[in-house]
């Protein structure tokens, strides 16, 4: 008996042994494959005015501008990145993040870039976020899923998404800004000069800022553009669910067209809009407004309208 | 091979059965290593320890294979492709009835557009399934835009709104596979994913 016992304990430890062996074991196993990040701290100098593109998966991608002719990357990069580009072509930098091919574990990396103030910026992402902040130069902005924030300082901007929605803040200086995205939804502030914005079903929103060209069109997004529109300028504004509200700030000078196949429309000018024809749903409204040296036009199908100034 | 043919080989293959010798009579005696390998009551338990060593040693080949999977997963090229984002084929084909079924969609536009969708349906198979969700919802909404108007044209062909408005709807719908093709294709030109 005592020496059945003796093996049961003997057999016992041995199992507490075996299962302490296996739980390190698979402790290390879970150690190689767990996420670890890689912390990037890397810097070259660079022309005050080149170009740098940036191209990162997911994670984000924060760009600074400063006043050094350097660009600096900090941050950190997936466990599944398999190596950091940062190359000097000329005038031109590359930065890109790139990962083991086929690889779709753990690429989230984060970047803080500082670049040169006037450089010219192009970043490129798949779901990455991306924020620009500080920066004088051109800018080309994408990312498929990510939403992108950005400031302007009168250089043109390029920047579309999927489903990201956009932000840009300007400071009243005339430039170009294109800006479109399917289903994300498109805000900007103080920009001037040429805009034009266009979505799937994102809302489209124009505040502030001072515009000779503006185009907007989206098919189901609302569309809101509180802001001043120039002698001469011209306002196109298309969409065919969405509803519409125009807010001009200070006088505006332009012969208006508007027109609605199902919607209503509400106007702050005077001229009251009329039926189209007796029969159909249609609202027009046609006007002039000052000199009426500039133009307006808006059509909607179903989206109700609002103009007042 | 139909069921006849299943018969006719089922019956050979019993008949050579049949012929195969019921008992095989060893060489050698082999009960003496048998009754060696028995447990005897009272032998010292010497098995327990073999078959300790044994469980390490498959779990050591366990755990040794595991890591060597998964360090030939992380170091070499061997893990699989993204899975090809799920859900169907994305749907392109033009609404009918264009313009309430009065005119068709010039031949140069149904070139440009079958040849966009091509290309936007193989590079959105190389994203997420939301993703790609996201942009068939918005194709949806587009295709419901166009079907809204082609309706409201049908009971007035010669509204110019209506006729302009879809126009500009198609060539949204143009311009959504144009912006879904250059981001995308800017995206995937890394080569790494």
């Amino acid at each position: 008996m005592g020496r059945c016992v003796g093996q049961y304990q003997e057999r016992h430890l041995l199992k507490r042994e075996m299962m302490k062996t296996f739980a390190l074991a698979l402790l290390g196993i879970f150690s190689a494959t767990t996420v670890v990040a890689t912390e990037i701290n890397e810097s070259m100098d660079a022309a005050a005015d080149g170009t740098v593109s940036i191209s990162n998966i997911s994670g984000s991608v924060e760009v600074q501008g400063w006043s050094r002719n350097q660009v600096e990357i900090t941050g950190n990069l997936g466990s599944g990145v398999e190596q950091l580009i940062f190359e000097r072509d000329g005038d031109e930098i590359e930065i890109k993040v790139k990962t083991r091919r086929g690889n779709s574990r753990d690429t989230k990396s984060d970047l803080v870039v500082k670049v040169p103030l006037a450089s010219s910026l192009e970043v490129n992402t798949v779901s990455a976020d991306i924020d620009v902040a500080e920066l004088t130069g051109e800018q080309s902005l994408e990312s498929v899923s990510g939403d992108i924030a950005t400031q302007a300082f009168g250089s043109d901007i390029d920047i579309n998404s999927v489903s990201g929605d956009l932000e840009v803040e300007g400071d009243d200086q005339a430039m170009r800004s294109m800006l479109s995205s399917v289903s994300g939804d498109i805000d900007t502030e103080n920009l001037a000069g040429e805009i034009r914005v266009e979505s799937v079903s994102g809302d489209l929103v124009v505040v502030n800022g001072v515009f000779d060209r503006v185009s907007m069109d989206t098919v189901n997004g609302d569309i809101v553009f509180h802001a001043q529109l120039l002698n001469d300028g011209r306002l196109d504004v298309e969409t065919v669910n969405g509803s519409v509200d125009i807010e001009f700030a200070g006088e505006v000078s332009a012969r208006f067209d508007i027109e609605t196949f199902n919607g209503d429309i509400r106007n702050c000018f005077g001229p009251k809009a009329v039926r189209v024809s007796e029969y159909g749903p249609g609202y027009e409204l046609k006007f002039t407004e000052g000199s009426g040296s500039g133009r307006v036009t808006i059509e909607t199908l179903n989206g109700d309208l609002r103009l007042c100034k | 091979m139909n069921e006849t043919d299943n018969n006719n080989f089922d019956d050979e293959l019993m008949a050579a059965a049949a012929e195969l010798a019921t008992e095989v009579t060893p060489d050698r005696d082999l009960w003496p290593g048998i009754e060696q390998a028995l447990p005897h009551p009272g032998r010292p338990a010497r098995t327990v320890w073999n078959s300790t060593w044994a469980q390490a040693a498959a779990v050591l080949l366990l755990v040794g294979g595991s890591s060597g999977v998964t360090y030939l997963a992380i170091t070499e090229d061997l893990s699989p492709l993204p899975p090809v984002a799920g859900g169907p084929t994305l749907v392109f084909e033009p609404v009918s009835g264009s313009f309430g079924s009065m005119y068709n969609l010039g031949p140069d536009y149904q070139d440009a557009r079958r040849s966009l969708a091509a290309k936007v349906d193989e590079e959105l198979g190389r994203l997420t399934a939301e993703e790609r969700n996201e942009v068939q919802k918005n194709i949806d909404v587009i295709r419901a835009a166009i079907e809204e108007i082609n309706k409201a044209l049908a009971a007035e062909p010669d509204n110019a709104l209506l006729q302009k408005l879809l126009l500009s709807t198609y060539r949204d719908e143009l311009g959504l596979m144009m912006r879904v093709d250059k981001i995308t294709s800017a995206a995937m030109r890394r080569g790494d994913i």
